[in-house]
């Protein structure tokens, strides 16, 4: 009984307010990520020789280095060149950065799937490049690229808990200060872990909604 | 064939060369075409037919050589200038390049849209209109790959038709068909053909080719060794390389005539 009362008046309201703040850095570093990502793809496959090699160079570095390095720099490194940012920007600023690497490379492989007769029907009927990757390869890019851009967000999700290691309070960081408060550690990390699982189930349940939504006849692995 | 009228070039090539690598695929080819004029490229496989279709619209940069539309030299290093060129020029495909995303309508409909700049109304009707000329319109709806290889290929040519070309170029438009499929196709062909579209074709089906050709030219090795009319060519040809390749056609397809 008295457990139930402390899991329900101190556990319950701070992983509440954990989970508030992860996604708020999970929300807005998916979506930044994923249109830096679809960017940052297309640069690396249509842009010219500098612009690939200035894009692929920014996958190489954000895709090496530990993410938990990467939020250090933007968070201790960055004040000595005169740069401040919260723990909070910090974070979606580093998972954005790191995000948009690996949805880059997602993009790229799909934008390299789409059949190059496509692109010679595109521009004798007169498109202009950009308009034929807009209207012609993006569309079909898109939907090819989804399973795996769903996956980095899953990824995302889980290491949105990095966040705590700059200071940045979210779930995990919540439960961390009251696991060492009480001790209950196996049964907070437990809750906490069962949180994490419930977002992931969420997003992949919503992935699966977009796919089917976006399913086209003849793409992929459709049936009929 | 039809009667010859005033004559109006449409389309002029003149001494269009490509090179990959050392290789000459299409050497010094020059040809030109009057308006309602259809000319037949034959010749063996790799001899350049489809690098020079592909050079008339500059899908590929030919390295020397000029081309002129109705008069007006092509700038294709002037992007706007190729652009509203392309317009001009349908284009068809062996393997149809349907975009796999959109219905038949959609494919028909978005270069009115985004090249044109049409409005939607406008695009939709000009798009079920073409569709309804080369008889899909009961599968406006279609995706691609819910069309038989036929039907695409009729999708591919309502989407160059709903452009207003004044010349189309064709590059081997059935040889990625089924047997059965290539009459329906065909059949458009001789439609466009009855109603005075200037084409410009490369094919390997000589018996029907040389019923609508007005000239057929016979390109190997990235030369045009010859040119003439269908009968001619393919009965009395001058070069005895382009008897040997006849012959063996008009052995392999049947009656010519």
């Amino acid at each position: 009984m008295e457990e139930l009362l402390f899991i329900r008046q101190d556990v319950l309201p701070a992983l509440l307010r954990g989970l508030r703040i992860s996604l708020m850095l999970i929300i807005p570093s998916g979506l930044c990520g994923f249109a830096l990502g679809v960017f940052v793809g297309a640069l690396r496959v249509y842009g010219s020789p500098w612009v690939k090699r200035l894009t692929n160079g920014y996958v190489i570095i954000f895709r090496g280095f530990p993410l938990v390095v990467q939020l250090f720099i933007w968070y201790f490194g960055l004040p000595h060149i005169g740069i401040y940012l919260t723990p909070f920007l910090a974070s979606v600023l580093g998972f954005t950065l790191c995000s948009a690497a690996y949805h880059s490379e997602y993009v790229r492989g799909a934008f390299q799937s789409i059949k190059g007769g496509q692109r010679l029907a595109a521009q004798a009927l007169g498109f202009t490049k950009l308009e034929m990757i807009r209207t012609i390869i993006l569309p079909q890019a898109f939907r090819r690229a989804v399973p795996g851009c769903g996956n980095e967000l899953i990824y995302l999700i889980k290491y949105s808990s990095l966040a705590y290691m700059i200071t940045c309070i979210e779930l995990t960081g919540e439960g961390k200060v009251i696991a060492s408060e009480t001790f209950k550690y196996t049964e907070i990390f437990f809750m906490v872990g069962l949180i994490y699982l419930l977002l992931t189930s969420l997003a992949t349940l919503s992935l699966r909604r977009i796919e089917d939504k976006l399913r086209i006849p003849g793409f992929d692995n459709y049936n009929p | 064939m039809r009667a010859m009228g005033e004559q109006k070039e449409v389309l002029k090539v003149e001494k269009v060369t490509k090179k990959y690598a050392s290789k000459e695929v299409v050497k010094e080819a020059s040809l030109a075409v009057n308006e309602g004029e259809i000319k037949v490229l034959i010749g063996p496989s790799g001899g350049g037919k489809s690098t020079l279709l592909q050079c008339i619209n500059f899908l590929v940069t030919p390295d020397k050589g000029r081309i002129w539309l109705e008069g007006k030299e092509v700038l294709h290093s002037q992007k706007k200038n190729l652009y509203e060129y392309r317009q001009k020029v349908g284009m068809i495909f062996q393997d149809f390049n349907l975009f796999d995303h959109l219905t038949a309508l959609g494919n028909v409909e978005i270069a009115l849209l985004k090249v044109r700049k049409m409005t939607k109304k406008d695009a939709r009707d000009r798009a079920v209109a073409e569709l309804e000329r080369v008889g899909l319109r009961d599968h406006i709806r279609k995706y691609p790959a819910q069309l038989s290889g036929g039907q695409k290929q009729r999708v591919s040519i309502a989407r160059a038709l709903a452009m207003d070309p004044k010349v189309m170029l064709l590059d081997e438009p059935t040889s990625a068909l089924d047997p059965e499929l290539i009459t329906e196709v065909h059949a458009v062909i001789k439609a466009l053909g009855a109603e005075g579209m200037t084409m410009v074709m490369a094919t390997h089906q000589i018996g029907f080719a040389s019923h609508l050709a007005d000239e057929m030219l016979f390109m190997e090795d990235g030369i045009i060794v010859e040119t003439g009319a269908p009968a001619k060519l393919l009965l009395q040809a001058e070069y005895a390389r382009t008897r040997e390749f006849c012959a063996k056609l008009t052995g392999r397809y049947g009656e010519t005539r």
